[in-house]
């Protein structure tokens, strides 16, 4: 329940990790559309406001688009982005993980009614924090959910040095233990990762900065470097 | 094989395939052009092996990491959905949005009965006892329903506005309150309920009103065109809610969740429906049931084209010919 984090197996067997956004990056998101729709309507009524009353009923058909086709144009167009989505990185995907198609994002947007009813959001607050999926209703109804996007960085590196053999034989999750902290060790302060090198002291046989270099050498040999 | 020997093996093919993907975030026509397009699905699934591969030889996260966001986004790539095609909404207009209707037609009955008993219960009513209207209504609304269907009125159906103006105006309330009375469907079919008895009293109301004190005359030249596409498509977005209300108390024998997917599917289409007729609607209204200057055979012979053409398109449209589809 605590692990936002649901896999989807894919045709090709492999499990896609998506990661369910919360109540609030996504209150956040709605806010960004509502003023950019708030803006853009303004905008839109300034030359309007040469026309007339004919303009008056222009500005009813772009009020009409902004609170309706808005979200459902966006979520097409931007690949399940809204504009405020996109700027905090979340995504609406279909309940296998595939891009949201036009029926689910109209079903969606059309129940964002129900959602909205009592005061702001109240159905879908209550929804998205009982949800293990963190799916409002209209998300429950259309069967879409939205994710987090952005994806975590990579690229650090295990630092080179010589390899040394184990001195025992380790368990796979030991070794990818041994191999994670070597990973993360340039994130780490030198007194964290002598800390930690010193709770392999049985394994190692020495403590400190000799502790934290004979760990990146063993996974220096894990990862078969000479 | 080691984790170091199998990332110098595979290195030069991730890099490709990211740069690809890259590439076509930016600049998705171009990258449609390249050679790498056609190499695609083969390279995507050869990635999903290698991260299988990674997964169960237990290599580091940083290798199974890459590979996920790898297979994420050419997961996003590979499935994405076609491009919309517009014959496709022409096809599901003419002949799939009325089959839709027939086959929920259980809940359109009722939502006709909710909307129209109401309303003809007004409107005989207040032929009878004229002043209730007066309990229905506040006096101030009253006279404004008077004001707007004066026989002195130049203009049917309005004190006020211009054309345009008054079509921006019935498309956005309109179709605002047909997409409510549908989402509303989901709270137990509770909302769709009170929307269309509402509607139906206010219509019932408003008729039986202003047939009681005599004004009747412009009132039903006014609303008999552009009727046959409102009062339907509201009806028709009422059973969407009811059908959805309905599918939340009694899925029948499928599980709650996938049963109210189905219906909220299908609800969003007969939305979408609704929404072209709405349109439609909106359009008489402001252009043609509001010229008072129309001879009164011309007005009530499209009147009855438009109800005998929304009821056979809703009645037949897309069944198969005689000798089969």
């Amino acid at each position: 329940m605590l692990d936002s984090v649901r896999e989807i197996e894919t045709p090709e067997g492999i499990s896609l990790r998506l990661r369910a956004a919360g109540p609030l990056p996504r209150a956040q998101a709605w806010m960004i559309d509502t003023i950019i729709r708030l803006v853009l309507l303004m905008l839109a009524m300034i030359p309007l406001a040469f026309l007339g009353t004919g303009g008056r009923g222009l500005a009813m058909l772009a009020m009409f688009a902004l609170l309706w086709a808005y979200w459902v144009v966006c979520e097409l167009w931007l690949d399940g982005q809204s504009l405020g989505k996109r700027a905090l990185g979340l995504r609406v995907v279909n309940a296998d993980g595939t891009p949201v198609t036009w029926l689910p994002s109209v079903t969606r947007n059309l129940l964002r009614v129900v959602d909205a009813l009592p005061g702001v959001y109240g159905v879908g607050l209550a929804s998205t924090l009982v949800d293990p999926g963190a799916r409002r209703l209209g998300d429950i109804v259309a069967g879409t959910m939205v994710v987090h996007a952005k994806e975590s960085s990579f690229g650090h590196q295990v630092p080179a040095s010589p390899a040394q053999m184990l001195p025992v034989p380790l368990a796979p999750e030991e070794q990818a233990a041994l191999v994670d902290f070597a990973e993360r060790a340039d994130q780490l302060t030198v007194q964290r990762q002598e800390e930690l090198a010193n709770l392999l002291e049985p394994l190692t046989g020495c403590r400190d900065t000799a502790a934290v270099a004979r760990l990146l050498g063993y996974a220096n040999g894990l990862l078969g470097r000479p | 094989m080691k984790q170091e020997r199998f990332v110098a093996l595979h290195a030069q093919e991730w890099d490709g395939l990211q740069a690809w993907l890259g590439e076509l975030d930016r600049q998705p026509k171009r990258g449609m052009r390249r050679e790498q397009a056609l190499e695609f699905p083969a390279a995507y699934r050869r990635v999903c092996h290698h991260l299988a591969l990674a997964r169960g030889r237990g290599y580091s996260h940083e290798v199974t990491e890459r590979l996920q966001q790898l297979v994420q986004r050419g997961h996003r790539v590979l499935y994405r959905p076609p491009p919309p095609r517009w014959h496709r909404a022409a096809a599901f207009l003419v002949a799939d949005f009325p089959r839709l209707v027939r086959a929920q037609w259980r809940c359109m009955a009722l939502a006709a009965a909710l909307f129209y008993v109401p309303a003809l219960a007004l409107l005989a009513w207040l032929q009878v006892h004229p002043e209730f209207a007066h309990t229905l209504f506040s006096s101030a609304r009253l006279a404004e329903f008077e004001r707007m269907y004066d026989p002195a009125n130049p203009h049917l159906g309005r004190s006020s506005g211009t054309n345009l103006q008054m079509f921006g105006f019935y498309v956005f309330n309109n179709v605002s309150i047909a997409f409510r009375t549908f989402a509303s469907g989901l709270l137990f079919g509770v909302g769709a309920i009170y929307v269309l008895a509402a509607n139906g009293i206010i219509v019932g109301g408003v008729a039986g009103h202003l047939t009681a004190i005599g004004y009747g005359g412009p009132f039903w030249r006014f609303v008999v065109t552009h009727s046959a596409f409102e009062l339907s498509a509201l009806v028709i977005a009422g059973g969407a809610g009811l059908q959805l209300g309905l599918t939340l108390l009694a899925p029948g024998r499928r599980r709650r969740g996938p049963a109210l997917v189905e219906a909220g599917w299908i609800g969003a289409k007969l939305a979408l429906g609704a929404f072209a007729m709405l349109v439609v609607a909106a359009c008489i209204e402001a252009y043609w049931s509001s010229q008072a200057w129309l001879p009164d055979p011309l007005r009530f012979s499209v009147a009855a084209l438009a109800w005998l053409l929304v009821l056979g398109w809703l009645g037949f449209g897309g069944r198969a010919g005689r000798h089969g589809a």
